[in-house]
This record gives structure tokens, C-alpha cells and sequence, in this order.
């Protein structure tokens, strides 16, 4: 049934995550407490992270493609602006990107008409 | 006044605080993430059931939307697998280094792998953040409050993107998928530690070619390797307190 490999896709998935989480539990529970591969880890994380980030922006998959590059990149700029000039508010940070991002769309639009 | 965060008494106290530091822009954060998910598993017809049980069992965006596009796509279940693996990978390094805040907390250790489930960028970074301001025998039970707080918010998400996809505007969509980018870009570059910095700004100028290079392992090997620059720096980067000269 296609049902049933649905769900047999899906659990794979399940289990393709948290084999990652797991590890990360076992390892942590063998080595002591003040080892520098949690620190080296935690740097890991960051790069990662910022590369899902990035990737997100500069080439994203679906809708957000359509938008053209620049129209993802200055509201970005706008966002941390917001972010780091008025105090380190993150919902400032987001209301400054989405302001930008709708403006820039709003015009985008019109000028392609 | 607020309680602060170091007078948590009890533990139903240190759950509700934790619900109440998620309610706002954490949790808006991910009903608008999920409701963008929803919306695309809708569109690759996975069922509704699957869709829910997603930001609960995976709890993990960028997994989930490579299990459903993939899945769209009628790609083989290794492909699944792999892309997926790919794609959460973080949660590695991210349950290694998140681990050292329940050190001092007096469940026992086995529950760990449980809590794990509950990682994601944003209790991650709330945890590596604020945890130590906890008392240590309370973090289990903020983490949860906070935690579960979003997961609810991810599946409302959820069930709110796949019921209303065709209604939805394409404005709101697309303000609800960039929300994604702001939102972690300005969480992870919030960092004091140079190192975390480096590793942050080293990523995002590695990502997307490295995406290019490999779509499967591109991000996971970008975050390696300015992951583990940063840490080789570290030393330096903390001797002199500017990254601009080791960057540079």
C-alpha cells in the first residue's frame, strides 16, 4: 500500500534524526565534563547553523527563490541593523527584515508590471 | 515583578517560567516555520497524520523539508535517509554541547536521551545562553516548559500551513519563510564568545558555495571545517579580543 510506505519513509526519517541526538547523548556521558571537544562541538554547531542560514538565503529551495537576490539580502541588512542599533531586541530585528522584505516586494511588484 | 531566573524554586515554577519565556518570539517563530512546512507537505501530499507527527518525531525544519520534498519527489528510501542525515546532522554536535548544562542536575543520565529530542536551534541557543542562570536541579524542568512550549506552537504551525494552503496569499508565505533566515541569523551572530563568531561568520561565507559543491553533505562539511578553524583559533582569538586580525 502506499500508505504504509509513507509511513515506513517517514519513520526512517524519524530515525535518520535522532541517531544524530542520540550520539551526541552517549558521547557526552563518556568523556568528563570539562573536555574541549564541547566546546570544539559547540563551534561546529555554530558553522553549521550559519551554513543552513546562508544557504537559506543566498539559494533558497521554493518560494523564496522567486524573490530576486538583493530583495533577500537588504532586508537582511535591515534586520541586523534593528537587531544591534536599538538594543539587541530580536523582535525589532524581525519586524525591521519583514518591513524591508514586504517593501521591497510591494515595489518589485509594481515595477514588474 | 518578574521572577528572575536564578530564584526558581520548584520545578513546576521553573516550567512555567520556561513557557513563559517561549510564548513570544520563540514560539511565534516556530508556528511561522512550521506553518511554511505545513503548507509544502500539503502541496507533496503527505498525509495530515504524518505532517503533525513531523515537528514531533523529527523536530528538525530543514530535515523534515528534505523527508517531505524527497519523499514529492518519489525519491528511494536510502536517499531519504541520507538527505536526511545530512540535513540534521547539527544535532550531533548540538546535543554533545548542550549536555554539559544538565551535569549538575540530579535526574538520572538516562533521561538524557530523552530531553534530546527536544533540541532545536532555538532551545539550543536559549540553553546555552540562559541555562546557567538556572539553578542546575531546575534546567530539566525549564528546558521542558520552554521546549514543549514550541513543539506545541510547531504543530498548530503545522496543522494551520496544511489546512489553509490554497487560501493562504503568497505575501504572507513568503514573509512566513523569511521570517526563518532573520530569525537565526540574528539569534547564532548574538554570540560574546569570539570563537562562536568566527565559526558563525566563517560559516555563512562557506555555506552556499559548499551547497553547490555537494548538496547532500555541503552544509555539514561548511559547518566542519569553519567549526573546527574556529576552535583551532580559539586561543588567539581570545588572547587578542579582536577577530578582525585573525580574519582578516
Amino acid at each position: 500500500m502506499a500508505d504504509s510506505s509513507a509511513w515506513i519513509f517517514f519513520l526512517s526519517a524519524v530515525f535518520a534524526t535522532y541517531v544524530w541526538r542520540f550520539t551526541g547523548v552517549m558521547i557526552s556521558h563518556r568523556i568528563e565534563a570539562n573536555h574541549p571537544i564541547f566546546e570544539w562541538f559547540t563551534c561546529l554547531a555554530y558553522g553549521i547553523i550559519a551554513s543552513l542560514v546562508a544557504r537559506t538565503l543566498i539559494l533558497p529551495s521554493g518560494m523564496l527563490a522567486e524573490v530576486p537576490l538583493w530583495q533577500r539580502l537588504t532586508p537582511m541588512v535591515f534586520a541586523f541593523l534593528g537587531f544591534y542599533l536599538l538594543g539587541k531586541r530580536l523582535w525589532v530585528g524581525i519586524v525591521f527584515g519583514e518591513t524591508a522584505f514586504i517593501t521591497l516586494l510591494w515595489f518589485g511588484e509594481i515595477s514588474s508590471l | 515583578m518578574r521572577q528572575s531566573m536564578k530564584d526558581l524554586e520548584t520545578n513546576p515554577k521553573a516550567v512555567l517560567k520556561g513557557i513563559r519565556n517561549a510564548f513570544g518570539v520563540p514560539a511565534l517563530l516556530l508556528f511561522s516555520a512550521m506553518t511554511g512546512f505545513g503548507s509544502m507537505a500539503q502541496e507533496q501530499g503527505l498525509s495530515l497524520y504524518i505532517s503533525i507527527l513531523s515537528p514531533v518525531l523529527i523536530w528538525g525544519l530543514p530535515g523534515q523539508v528534505v523527508h517531505v520534498e524527497l519523499y514529492g519527489l518519489g525519491a528511494p528510501l536510502i536517499a531519504i535517509v541520507l538527505g536526511v542525515a545530512g540535513a540534521n546532522a547539527r544535532f550531533l554536535p548540538m546535543t554533545l554541547s548542550m549536555m554539559p548544562v544538565f551535569d549538575g542536575a540530579p535526574h538520572n543520565r538516562r533521561w538524557n536521551y530523552f530531553l534530546a529530542q527536544f533540541i532545536s536551534i532555538n532551545t539550543w541557543a536559549e540553553m546555552l545562553n540562559r541555562g546557567h542562570q538556572i539553578k542546575a536541579d531546575r534546567r530539566m524542568a525549564y528546558f521542558l516548559g520552554f521546549s514543549l512550549t514550541c513543539m506545541i506552537a510547531g504543530i498548530i504551525g503545522v496543522f494551520n500551513g496544511y489546512m489553509l494552503f490554497e487560501s493562504m496569499p503568497k505575501m504572507i508565505s513568503l514573509c512566513l519563510i523569511f521570517l526563518v533566515p532573520i530569525y537565526f541569523g540574528l539569534l547564532m551572530s548574538n554570540t560574546i564568545h569570539p570563537p562562536f563568531l568566527l565559526a558563525f561568520v566563517s560559516g555563512c561565507l562557506l555555506g552556499p558555495p559548499m551547497h553547490l559543491l555537494t548538496q547532500e553533505w555541503g552544509l555539514l562539511l561548511s559547518g566542519v571545517i569553519s567549526g573546527s578553524l574556529a576552535f583551532m583559533l580559539r586561543n588567539r582569538l581570545k588572547g587578542s579580543g579582536n577577530i578582525k586580525e585573525v580574519n582578516g
